[in-house]
């Protein structure tokens, strides 16, 4: 039982090739000769390829993913993904790429460098994002000037290393976020584990949802477990401790910052909760592993799932889902 | 001493650090994935991949990391050696040896005796140089656990003559995440084992001849032989504060305490295996520099100005501060080196009968080859 080891899974055997087929082997783009200009899409799974004409119709606009070569009219697909239309807007979204920050998206992201008056942080873009020492809640509550002795003392808030949940506050023209925590359910993580999932487009790995952040209450006595998806990818899993002073209005905020927010000591953390932030990792990653969309509803219902399991299973309760038990855990979500 | 630069950092904040440390260090160890400390990871395993070469296996596991190994024999001219003739006397002398046929036997088994220098391992890393620290201390722990039994070059004797010059070729495909160790020497293993080397129909010290039939060619490491043997394997274990872990993933590695690479072998045995239990032998144990050496330590809210603490003045007072105050739940770089009792657990727990190392080499044995 300590080590299994497997063959190889044998090759996915040739689909057959349907209507229109783009032979990229040719060494040239497959013209429209033998199909009509104008194709009706009608389900969104319509996946294109790189190269393959979107349409001709001059009433589109074209958008993210796709080109127009020039001296000529029609849309050509730039990336292999599925089409989306709207209103008068034709992009392509790929099937699997790098996170490309939004506005507004809450992310995880882990401090690389630190300069000046700014971190530069990780969050699996193409390009650090940036978060300016004007962005963040000082401790202490008052509004207070950012003075040169923060600038200083910036490694006490964040240091090389550092996990926080942040929101991204705008783009550059290069594509890069520029971050900010202004809200006192951002900040520094700790109390829980990192787990990264390189999000599968079009479908899989973690999607953009209502709520990113939710609680989970653990089973086994565990407690509460604070669960935050990063639409980056970036997952932290954690204990849930109670912030005092949580609710407060807007115009009393600063003063409600804790002064454990920037706290590199984690709290007094039980076997049992550990044992659980164990499980719901194990409940992501075989998500991620099936293809499966992550969000709050999908691992809700692995968790719930994964403890039946663990309940029916003979021998000793354990967490990890990788072998016979995720097997058995994926068979029940997606059974009934 | 493996450099720590062979083992890659993982950047972690403090936290994480202290958390998974803690984690490890209760009783029993929860671990990041929920594995039991003696569970290994799934792995996917295959042999005979290469048709051009004499032996080959590939092993991809769990985290995505993959390695080939192909193997290569040549016949070679051996070199004569001054030690065969002195070693001449020494039967003639012997009294005790009255038999004709049990001298001329003794003669050939010594003179049967392999060069070190017919193996030749080359471990290739992406991203490293053939000449970096890291595939130079890879290739030299795996050849030195083959190399140690001193009895496997005598399986490419020939002939007086004439010998087997063998080349482990053995490829990293993906990016080293973790430390490679235990995934080369799983797969030179099996590649060992799928090994062989075309029969011989010459005789004595002439020119040597093969059988030009593949299938009737032999197994380096025969299944079904008078005598029983198998390559080495060489494991990575760890430790955190009395618990020991095996098939550390990179998070584990990087709050360890000792990291061991322990290379065992079975010893040789006459006849079939009768029981189910195996003769281990404990090759080499060599230690590895843990990666959580070279992280920085956690600030504990009580001298942590962010959150309310008073600031120490003096980096003296901060150490001396650190190594006064064992707080919970800040993480701190493991000190010192480790206990012998420990290590001694360690290296008793891989060869205890049905631990960790049959079960590895069961495993291995099943896998089909070809």
């Amino acid at each position: 039982m300590a080590i299994t080891i497997l063959a190889p899974a044998p090759a996915a055997p040739e689909k057959p090739r349907e209507d229109f087929s783009d032979d990229s082997d040719d060494g040239g783009v497959g013209l429209g000769d033998e199909r009509p200009a104008k194709r009706a899409r009608h389900s969104a799974k319509d996946i294109v390829t790189p190269g393959e004409i979107v349409t001709d119709d001059p009433q589109w606009m074209r958008g993210h993913g796709t080109f127009v070569a020039s001296g000529r009219t029609e849309i050509v697909a730039a990336v292999a993904g599925t089409v989306q239309k709207t209103n008068k807007l034709l992009s392509v979204r790929p099937l699997r790429a790098r996170y490309t920050p939004e506005i507004g998206d809450l992310v995880v992201g882990r401090i690389i460098e630190v300069q000046s008056k700014r971190w530069k942080v990780d969050v699996g873009a193409p390009v650090l994002a940036g978060l300016p020492l004007s962005a963040i809640n000082l401790p202490g509550g008052i509004l207070r000037k950012r003075t040169e002795t923060d600038e200083l003392q910036i490694r006490t808030f964040f240091s090389e290393g550092d996990l926080l949940v942040a929101e991204v506050q705008s783009l550059h023209q290069d594509g890069s976020a520029s971050l900010h925590t202004r809200s006192l359910k951002y900040g520094k993580l700790r109390n829980g584990v990192f787990l990264s999932v390189t999000g599968t487009g079009g479908g899989g790995g973690v999607v953009r949802a209502r709520r990113q952040v939710w609680t989970i209450d653990a089973a086994y006595g565990a407690g509460k477990v604070d669960v935050i998806l990063g639409v980056n990818g970036y997952i932290w899993i954690s204990k849930h401790v109670e912030v005092a002073g949580a609710e407060t209005a807007i115009t009393r905020m600063e003063e409600a910052v804790s002064s454990t927010v920037y706290s590199s000591q984690n709290d007094e953390i039980a076997p049992e909760t550990r044992k659980e932030i164990a499980r719901i990792r194990g409940v992501i990653t075989l998500l991620v592993e099936e293809g499966l969309r992550v969000d709050e509803d999908m691992v809700t219902k692995g968790y719930e799932t994964a403890v039946i399991v663990d309940a029916e299973e003979q021998g000793e309760s354990s967490a990890y889902l990788g072998g016979t038990r995720g097997k058995k855990v994926l068979s029940l979500l997606s059974g009934p | 001493m493996a450099p720590s630069s062979a083992t890659q950092q993982v950047l972690l904040s403090p936290a994480e650090l202290s958390y998974l440390h803690t984690s490890l260090a209760l009783n029993p160890p929860i671990r990041p994935d929920g594995r039991a400390p003696t569970q290994f990871r799934p792995l996917i395993a295959e042999c005979d991949i290469l048709p051009g070469t004499n032996g080959s296996a590939r092993i991809c596991f769990a985290d995505g990391t993959e390695a080939i190994v192909g193997i290569k024999a040549e016949v070679e001219r051996s070199r004569p050696s001054y030690s065969n003739t002195s070693q001449d006397t020494s039967p003639t002398e012997n009294d005790e040896e009255e038999d004709e046929d049990d001298r001329t036997e003794e003669k050939e088994s010594m003179e049967k005796k392999g060069r070190n220098e017919w193996v030749e391992v080359s471990v290739e890393i992406p991203g490293f140089r053939d000449e970096d620290s890291m595939p130079v201390f890879l290739s030299a722990m795996l050849s030195e656990a083959l190399l140690a039994d001193g009895e496997f070059t005598g399986r490419l004797w020939i002939n007086g003559r004439f010998h087997w010059k063998l080349y482990l070729d053995i490829l990293l495909l993906s990016q080293p995440l973790s430390y490679p160790l235990p995934l080369l020497s799983l797969t030179t293993h099996l590649a060992l084992l799928s090994t062989r080397l075309p029969k011989l129909k010459s005789e004595g010290d002439e020119d040597p001849m093969f059988d030009d039939d593949w299938d009737a060619s032999i197994y380096l490491f025969p299944r079904n032989s008078k005598i029983y043997t198998r390559p080495p394997v060489t494991l990575l274990v760890m430790a955190v504060k009395g618990n020991i872990i095996f098939d550390p993933s990179k998070e584990e590695l990087a709050v360890a305490e000792v990291v061991l690479a322990v290379s065992i072998a079975e010893r040789p045995r006459i006849g079939e295996r009768t029981s189910k239990e195996r003769d281990l032998r404990l090759l080499a144990v060599r230690t590895i520099d843990p990666p959580s050496r070279l992280t920085h330590p956690g600030v504990p809210d009580a001298i942590n100005t962010a959150t309310g603490g008073a600031a120490v003045n003096s980096i003296e007072e901060a150490t001396s501060r650190r190594e006064v105050t064992e707080e919970e739940g800040v993480w701190q770089p493991p000190r010192g080196g480790a206990k012998r009792k420990l290590i001694a657990e360690m290296i008793r727990k891989v060869l205890e009968k049905g631990g960790v190392a049959e079960e590895v080499l069961d495993g291995l044995d099943a896998v089909e080859l070809g």
